[in-house]
């Protein structure tokens, strides 16, 4: 019996740890974009509120694919919503053709290739994942 | 042979990126729904105690292209299970963006009366099954026109104008009779102002409207051969005009939900009665769904001034058709009420299982009063 409430309490410790494993995340964009990006900012750009930089310019941004650790720590991080919530929030714009959501890539290698190459993209990557290719204009 | 099948192949590989210069978006969505209602003798919402699958389920398939230059194509085809199946063609439109923030319209879309319009079939969207049926009572949802959509920004609120132009005829019922409807010189216009998680949305709609509906004829020949022809024609509906104004709100904070929506039917001269309806709607966001109760009144007022200044007990052919016409337009008159509590449960796909209970009250005819189960598994893909 004291078996059983050690495993069992040690699997609910296990448990309840496994929860909130959402890693930091990294908000990139090209090293030469200056626009001074709020959070408030970010969360309009990737729920297609705001299509250009404070500074004017067009922006882009990149999601990671919906299965991703990375897609989920930002969903509920920077746009405070959970993954079925943001789901449910495109489906109103794609079905009434009044918008679509970001491009999605696998990894982030992929956000980072395009970032770098494009003054126009914003993505976000595990923050492990940095490199100086890209800057980081904020975290969560 | 062999050879020529290979270059054939090969020059197909090498064009084939010409010919196919954009790309289709293709996705969709379904609802499949069911319910009974509790008591053997009670029917709403076109169920009966007998379980039905077919009444409120539906798939539906997208496709849209971007023709670059801000130049887009979205058609939007569903099969509705009250319809047999049948395919049906519920969006096809040419969009035109601007650079600032204007779009543009072009071909059939949606009408945007209420404040769930937009995606009115898209039950992923929202918490209910379906958006509470009294106030969502129009017999039209799109129109063939032309649409214009700004975005804007005023102050810390996000603006969007939705005006619409154009035509919708088709089905309509007249005393359970299916007839025919042309509304014409339509336009419509929605006024949404969003900031974080308060937004307001107020439209107003108006359009002429013909009904062509045999089922009257018997009556409107009546009154003309009794020569009171000011009668029939108050029960012709020819190029009637009328009216719709709504206003909602959507209150969305952390983990609560409040929406309302109060709209105003004003049809005019014709026969048809002015309706007032609202709903009020509560939900409480759990960790991977919801629960949610609303409750809302749809009343009717039926006008009889058409029947002002008519001889009673005179003549009993008269008689019968005073009769006869106090019977059509009391049997506009309404006066419900319902509560519908419900649970939204969210999977880890982008799948949700609803469940509701209703309980339909009528102070007017006690026999449509009905308790109604209903459940449904809905998608977006």
């Amino acid at each position: 019996m004291k078996n059983f409430l050690k495993r069992t309490f040690i699997s609910l410790l296990v448990f309840s740890f496994s929860l909130p494993a959402f890693a930091e995340v990294s908000v990139i964009v090209h090293p030469s974009n200056a626009s001074s990006i709020s959070n408030d900012d970010i969360k309009r750009i990737f729920l297609g509120k705001m299509k250009s930089f404070p500074g004017g310019s067009q922006v882009l941004p990149v999601n990671q694919s919906s299965a991703s650790a990375t897609r989920k720590a930002f969903d509920s991080g920077a746009l405070g919503k959970s993954a079925s919530q943001i789901k449910a929030y495109w489906s109103k714009l794609v079905f009434s053709g009044k918008g679509n959501p970001p491009k999605e890539v696998p990894n982030d290698q992929d956000v980072i290739n395009l970032v770098k190459d494009n003054p126009a993209v914003i993505g976000y990557i595990d923050s492990a994942s940095v490199s100086g290719d890209v800057k980081v204009v904020a975290k969560f | 042979m062999k050879k020529i099948f290979l270059s054939f192949v090969l020059s197909a590989i090498c064009f084939s990126p010409q010919l196919i210069a954009t790309e289709i978006n293709f996705s969709g969505f379904a609802t499949i729904a069911g319910g009974l209602t509790t008591d053997d003798n009670e029917t709403l919402q076109g169920y009966d105690s007998d379980l039905s699958v077919s009444n409120n389920s539906l798939i539906a398939l997208q496709a849209s292209t971007d023709l670059g230059e801000g130049w887009g194509i979205t058609t939007q085809l569903i099969s509705k299970g009250s319809e047999d199946w049948n395919l049906a063609t519920e969006w096809a439109f040419v969009s035109y963006d601007t650079s600032n923030d204007w779009r543009f319209l072009f071909g059939r879309q949606r009408a945007p009366f209420y404040v769930y319009s937009d995606y009115l079939d898209v039950s992923y969207a929202y918490h209910w099954i379906n958006p509470p049926g009294g106030v969502y009572s129009l017999p039209f949802d799109t129109v063939d026109g032309i649409g214009v959509i700004k975005n804007s920004t005023l102050g810390s609120f996000d603006s969007t104008i939705h005006f619409t132009t154009g035509r919708n005829q088709g089905d309509f019922e007249v005393q359970g009779l299916p007839s025919e409807a042309d509304f014409g010189d339509f336009y419509s216009f929605a006024w949404t102002l969003n900031k974080d998680w308060f937004t307001v949305r107020l439209s107003y709609a108006s359009s002429t409207f013909s009904v062509f509906a045999d089922a009257l004829t018997p009556l409107t020949d009546g009154w003309r051969a009794a020569n009171f022809p000011q009668v029939a024609d108050s029960l012709e509906v020819v190029d009637d005009s009328g009216d719709f104004k709504g206003i909602g709100i959507i209150i969305d904070y952390n983990n609560f939900l409040f929406v309302t929506e109060f709209t105003q039917v004003d049809p005019g001269d014709s026969f048809f009665p002015p309706n007032d309806s609202y709903y009020l709607s509560f939900g409480y966001r759990t960790n991977n769904g919801m629960f949610h109760l609303t409750t809302g009144v749809d009343d009717n007022e039926p006008n009889f001034a058409m029947l002002n200044g008519i001889p009673s007990g005179v003549d009993p052919g008269l008689d019968f058709l005073i009769a006869s016409t106090q019977g059509l337009l009391q049997s506009n008159l309404e006066d419900t009420s319902f509560y519908t509590l419900g649970y939204k449960w969210d999977l880890d796909a982008p799948i949700s299982l609803k469940f509701e209970y209703t309980t339909f009250e009528d102070d007017v005819f006690s026999t449509n009063e009905a308790s109604l189960l209903q459940f449904a598994i809905v998608t977006v893909f």
